[in-house]
C-alpha cells in the first residue's frame, strides 16, 4: 500500500508528472497523425497512462484528476460531455480494487489486464454513445480502436516508466 | 505494533471511504453532463466551441512538425516508385493540355452567354481559409478542428471544402478554432444529385471512410463512376459541389468515395453560403417553420 508520502502533496511538482503527462497525451490525441484511417483508430493514450499511473503511484491519479483529465479531453475531442470522464473514473475504480491480484506480475499480466479492463470500457463508451446518439452504432470502428490501443500500451507504458524512473 | 496496525487501518478506512464518495460525486457529475447531451441542451456544445480555443496555441505548435515529418516520410517512400509515377504525370500532362484548351474555351462562352442571359453570379467567397489543427471524435465521430473561428467571421453551418469538393459544415465555433462534422461522420446528410442523370438523393455518413447513397428515385440509373454532386436542397450546401464518386453497388448498397482528400487534409476553405437572409432566419419559430 502506498503511504501517505506518495501523494501528490507530499512530491511537489513531481508528483503532478503523472496528470501533466495524461494531459500531454490528451492534446496528442487530437493532432492529424497520419493518415486518415490513422486518425479513425487513434489508440486512448489517456486510458493507458491513467492505467499505467495507477498501478504504480495511484495516490498520484486521484479520482479528481481523472475527472479534470476526463472533462478535457470530451471537450476537446467534441465527444457528449461525460463519456471520457466515466471511461477514466472507472480505471481507477477497476485498478484500485484489482491491483492486489497483479501488482508485482511481469509485464505480461499488466498489459492482458490492461486489453480486458479496456475491452470492458469500450464497451461501456459504446453503450453511451449509443444511447446519447439514439442509434445503434457499428461496433468495427470501437473494436478497431480497442485493438489499436491494446497493442499500443506496451510502447506507451515503457516510455511512461521510463519517465517514472527518472522523475519519481 | 498492534495500536499502530488499527491506525492503519482506521487511515486506509477513512480514505477508502472518502474515495467512494469522490467517484460518486464524479460520476454523478458526468451523468449529468450525458442527461444534458441526450435531452438536447446546446450548452455542452457552446462550452465545446470555446474549450477548443485554449488547445489551439498547443496543436498549433505541434502541428508543424507533424506535418513536416509526415511530408518526409511520404517522401521516403516515394522515392522507389518516382519513375514509374513521372511517367504517368507526363502522360497526365498531355492529357490536361488538351482540356485546358478546351476549358478555356467553355469559360469564354459560358461568360459570354451568361452575360446575354443575365444569369446571376454564382461563384460563393470564402469566409476563411484554415489549417486543420486537430482531430476529433475518437472511434464515434468524424470531426476537424480548424484554426479560424467566429473571430475570422466563421458562424455555425457554414460549407466547408476543399479544392477536391466538399468536407463538410461547421458545428461548433470558437473564437479562434471551429469544429468541422465531417461528410463521412454517421450524423452527416447531404442533399446531392447525381450529375449524368441529375436524380436527387442523400448521401449519408457511416463513420467510415465510405459514403451510402440512399432515397434514391425508383428505376433511377446509377453506375459505377457516377459523379455525385450538392443538390443546393435544404439551403445548407449550394448546388454543384462534388461530394463523392460511385465506388460500388450491390442490391440496393450504393456506396461513395468522397472527392474530397479527407486522408490527407491540409487546408480548407469555410464558404460564406447563406442562402437566407437574416431577417428570415430571425424571424424561425422554435419548429423550425419559417414566417
Amino acid at each position: 500500500m502506498a503511504g501517505p508520502r506518495q501523494g501528490i502533496a507530499f512530491m511537489g511538482l513531481a508528483g503532478l508528472m503523472p496528470l501533466l503527462v495524461s494531459l500531454l497525451l490528451a492534446m496528442l490525441m487530437l493532432l492529424p497523425l497520419g493518415s486518415g484511417i490513422a486518425g479513425y483508430a487513434m489508440p486512448h493514450l489517456v486510458m493507458i497512462a491513467c492505467f499505467y499511473w495507477l498501478s504504480w503511484r495511484p495516490l498520484l491519479m486521484p479520482y479528481g484528476a481523472c475527472m479534470a483529465v476526463g472533462l478535457l479531453l470530451d471537450l476537446w475531442l467534441g465527444v457528449p460531455l461525460g463519456v471520457n470522464i466515466i471511461m477514466l473514473l472507472l480505471t481507477r475504480l477497476f485498478v484500485l480494487n484489482q491491483l492486489k491480484h497483479y501488482k508485482g506480475k511481469n509485464r505480461g499480466v499488466y498489459w492482458a489486464v490492461f486489453s480486458a479492463m479496456a475491452f470492458m470500457l469500450f464497451g461501456i463508451s459504446w453503450l453511451i454513445m449509443c444511447a446519447v446518439t439514439g442509434t445503434i452504432l457499428s461496433v468495427d470502428a470501437i473494436f478497431l480502436q480497442w485493438l489499436v490501443t491494446s497493442f499500443s500500451y506496451a510502447p506507451v507504458a515503457f516510455i511512461l516508466g521510463r519517465l517514472r524512473r527518472w522523475i519519481l | 505494533m498492534q495500536t499502530s496496525g488499527v491506525g492503519d487501518r482506521g487511515v486506509r478506512f477513512r480514505r477508502g471511504a472518502r474515495g467512494r464518495d469522490a467517484f460518486w460525486l464524479y460520476m454523478g457529475i458526468a451523468l449529468a453532463m450525458l442527461a444534458l447531451e441526450i435531452f438536447g441542451s446546446g450548452i455542452p456544445r457552446q462550452i465545446r466551441g470555446y474549450a477548443n480555443d485554449f488547445v489551439a496555441p498547443v496543436l498549433s505548435l505541434f502541428e508543424g512538425p507533424i506535418r513536416a515529418s509526415q511530408a518526409g516520410l511520404e517522401r521516403l517512400a516515394g522515392v522507389g516508385d518516382i519513375y514509374l509515377e513521372n511517367q504517368q504525370l507526363r502522360e497526365e500532362n498531355d492529357r490536361l493540355r488538351q482540356w485546358r484548351v478546351a476549358a478555356q474555351r467553355l469559360i469564354l462562352e459560358n461568360e459570354r452567354l451568361s452575360q446575354i442571359l443575365k444569369v446571376p453570379e454564382r461563384e460563393i467567397p470564402p469566409v476563411a481559409t484554415a489549417n486543420i489543427i486537430g482531430v476529433g471524435g475518437g472511434a464515434f465521430e468524424r470531426s476537424v478542428l480548424l484554426n479560424a473561428g467566429s473571430g475570422d467571421g466563421v458562424l455555425v453551418n457554414l460549407p466547408v471544402v476543399d479544392e477536391l469538393g466538399l468536407v463538410g459544415r461547421t458545428i461548433e465555433v470558437g473564437y479562434l478554432t471551429t469544429r468541422v462534422l465531417l461528410i463521412t461522420d454517421l450524423n452527416s446528410r447531404v442533399p446531392v444529385r447525381l450529375e449524368r442523370t441529375n436524380a436527387v438523393a442523400i448521401a449519408e455518413g457511416l463513420n467510415e471512410p465510405f459514403m451510402r447513397l440512399r432515397f434514391m428515385p425508383v428505376n433511377s440509373s446509377v453506375q459505377v463512376g457516377d459523379r455525385i454532386l450538392t443538390s443546393g436542397h435544404g439551403s445548407l450546401y449550394p448546388p454543384d459541389v462534388p461530394v463523392a464518386q460511385v465506388v460500388s453497388i450491390e442490391d440496393d448498397i450504393i456506396l461513395l468515395k468522397p472527392s474530397s482528400s479527407l486522408d490527407t487534409l491540409d487546408f480548407v476553405r469555410v464558404m460564406d453560403y447563406r442562402p437566407l437572409p437574416p431577417e428570415v432566419v430571425e424571424t424561425e419559430d422554435p419548429e423550425g417553420q419559417t414566417n
